[in-house]
């Protein structure tokens, strides 16, 4: 089959095709269908397009993952990356989302010992949270303000709008503290497993990182999921047992206070109008 | 000669990119227009989009992209034209142009430009896809001629001819790119000025010069560097068989500051005469 359909399903495998040399086959076929050039023969001339398609792709995934390529070393994140693409080749138009996967492919996949394969995919985790971060939208912050004005006996039942682009990650490790030294270009060892949480959020042209609390975390996660003003300081108040009550409303109030300045919401939702 | 389709002539642009965003919203820089790579801004509501916005309001902006797949054997991409669609009219981009080339097939995408034959077979195929686009468009479409490392045994015909072929039969704009004459030319033993010879000028509403990286068995098309002096003399040809053509230089790689990508945009002045 020679026709315009065969010959780009021909081509198309060719250069997708995996392994750093072409197949015997392939030059076969690639000097029947092309033609040689004044200095590179078809199969040499073939394999301009075949390196091409791997590093285009590569390149993406590298500027997506800046992170886990330091951490995991140039030669490793590339076996990773070539693996991932013979997986997950790319199916849409567009290359904003060709990394979405990567986290997951790293956790069941990666081709890592066990303890960097948790870390690898955590750290892919917060990378691809910054990637959701930047293409969501991100409007106006609801303001402190706005959060005062709301009557005293709306606040049980009021919902928080969350900003679009605000991403909630609970972690095995500390990939935060780590990504900070990177973006600083400081060397920071691979650190050892341990639970972290963060969320990272748009606001304005800046992608923002806060380090939560688990408790700070859990109170957020359930604001994210609709719950009412009543029940999630009702979860904080039993997530702070330990402190008397004044402290822990201090507390409290102070993660909103931060949350709500740093642009964390949009608006309140009042049982009856919304806002 | 101004071009059929009554496109102006926005003088001397730049291709916009992600590094240059912040110098352009803080000092303004006199620049006639930008280029803006349509998927970049696609699939988004984020940050980019914001970018777009804002120096769309500022400078004339057009648009080029790089996965129409016109000569694809797929099915047209319904939801990407009407994406397409939507983000030219909301950033008011005066007009939008892709490459004569395909990027997949069997629902794979290589975001590469690979090549076509340039057979009857493929000219009938993309002649009746352009015009599909046009449609959905309601407006032209510019289609750049493609820097390309192989040729098909199977053509019948050469590229400059599959090119004024296409323009007529489809009744499109051409984005003439002549980095991508010199580049292609070099990569089979062809002579540019042949290729020039053939364009239907009339039909070009804008041109492309940009960067490329001598391999010594071959030219990559890179977008990186200074503009070569061979395509400079290329441009100067091209836009006075054109009279007078939005130009618009390409770095992607490897880019330098503002100021000094701007300047080597500018070098087109000393080709092009003072008509720019």
């Amino acid at each position: 089959m020679n026709t315009l359909r065969g010959t780009q399903l021909w081509f198309a495998r060719s250069i997708m095709a995996t392994g750093s040399d072409p197949a015997s086959a392939d030059e076969r076929e690639a000097a029947h269908r092309l033609t040689a050039g004044p200095r590179l023969s078809s199969p040499e001339r073939l394999d301009i397009y075949r390196r091409a398609y791997h590093a285009r792709l590569l390149e993406c995934l590298s500027d997506d993952y800046p992170a886990l390529q330091h951490a995991v070393g140039a030669a490793a994140f590339e076996e990773l990356c070539r693996s991932f693409i013979a997986r997950h080749p790319s199916e849409g138009p567009n290359l904003n989302f060709f990394g979405r996967r990567l986290a997951a492919f790293c956790r069941d996949e990666g081709p890592f010992e066990p303890a960097t394969r948790s870390f690898a995919a955590d750290l892919a985790s917060l990378e691809w949270a910054i990637v959701e971060a930047i293409h969501a939208a991100s409007g106006e912050p609801m303001t402190l303000e706005r959060l005062r004005d709301l009557p005293a006996e709306a606040w049980a039942a009021a919902k928080l709008v969350p900003n679009t682009s605000l991403r909630l990650l609970r972690l095995d490790h500390p990939v935060n503290a780590y990504f900070q030294a990177f973006k600083d270009g400081r060397d920071a060892a691979i650190p050892s497993a341990g639970p972290s949480a963060t969320a990272v959020y748009r606001s304005g042209y800046t992608v923002w990182r806060m380090d939560l609390t688990v408790p700070m975390f859990d109170v957020l996660l359930a604001l994210l999921d609709g719950e009412a003003l009543g029940a999630a300081l009702g979860r904080a108040d039993r997530a702070l047992a330990e402190l008397d009550a004044a402290d822990a409303a201090q507390r409290v109030t102070h993660w909103f206070r931060e949350w709500v300045s740093s642009g964390l919401f949009a608006g309140v939702i009042e049982a009856n109008r919304e806002g | 000669m101004a071009n059929r389709f009554s496109l102006p002539n926005l003088g001397v642009g730049l291709g916009l990119r992600t590094v240059h965003y912040a110098h352009i919203l803080e000092y303004r820089p006199a620049v006639d227009w930008f280029e803006v790579l349509s998927e970049n801004y696609m699939q988004t509501a984020g940050r980019p989009l914001q970018y777009l916005e804002a120096i769309a309001e500022r400078y004339p902006v057009v648009m080029h992209g790089v996965s129409l797949s016109i000569g694809s054997t797929d099915p047209l991409d319904r939801g990407y034209l009407a994406e397409l669609r939507g983000l030219r009219d909301r950033v008011g981009a005066l007009w939008v142009s892709d490459h004569l080339c395909w990027t997949g097939v069997g629902g794979k995408n290589t975001h590469d430009l690979l090549p076509l034959p340039y057979t009857d077979e493929a000219l009938r195929h993309v002649v009746d896809r352009v015009r599909a686009v046009q449609d959905f468009l309601g407006a032209p479409l510019a289609l750049e001629n493609p820097s390309t490392y192989v040729e098909y045994t199977g053509s019948t015909m050469k590229e400059w001819e599959f090119v004024a072929r296409l323009a007529e039969e489809a009744d499109c704009a051409l984005l003439l790119d002549v980095n991508n004459v010199f580049v292609s030319s070099r990569n089979h033993g062809h002579d540019p000025h042949e290729y020039l010879a053939a364009v239907p000028f009339d039909r070009v509403v804008q041109i492309h010069v940009a960067g490329h990286t001598d391999h010594g068995t071959h030219i990559i098309d890179s977008h990186i560097g200074p503009v070569a002096e061979e395509v400079w003399r290329l441009l100067g040809d091209a836009y006075a068989r054109a009279g007078g053509v939005s130009v618009l230089l390409e770095w992607d790689a490897d880019i330098p500051s503002f100021a000094e990508t701007h300047a080597e945009a500018l070098r087109a002045r000393e080709y092009i005469g003072k008509s720019a």
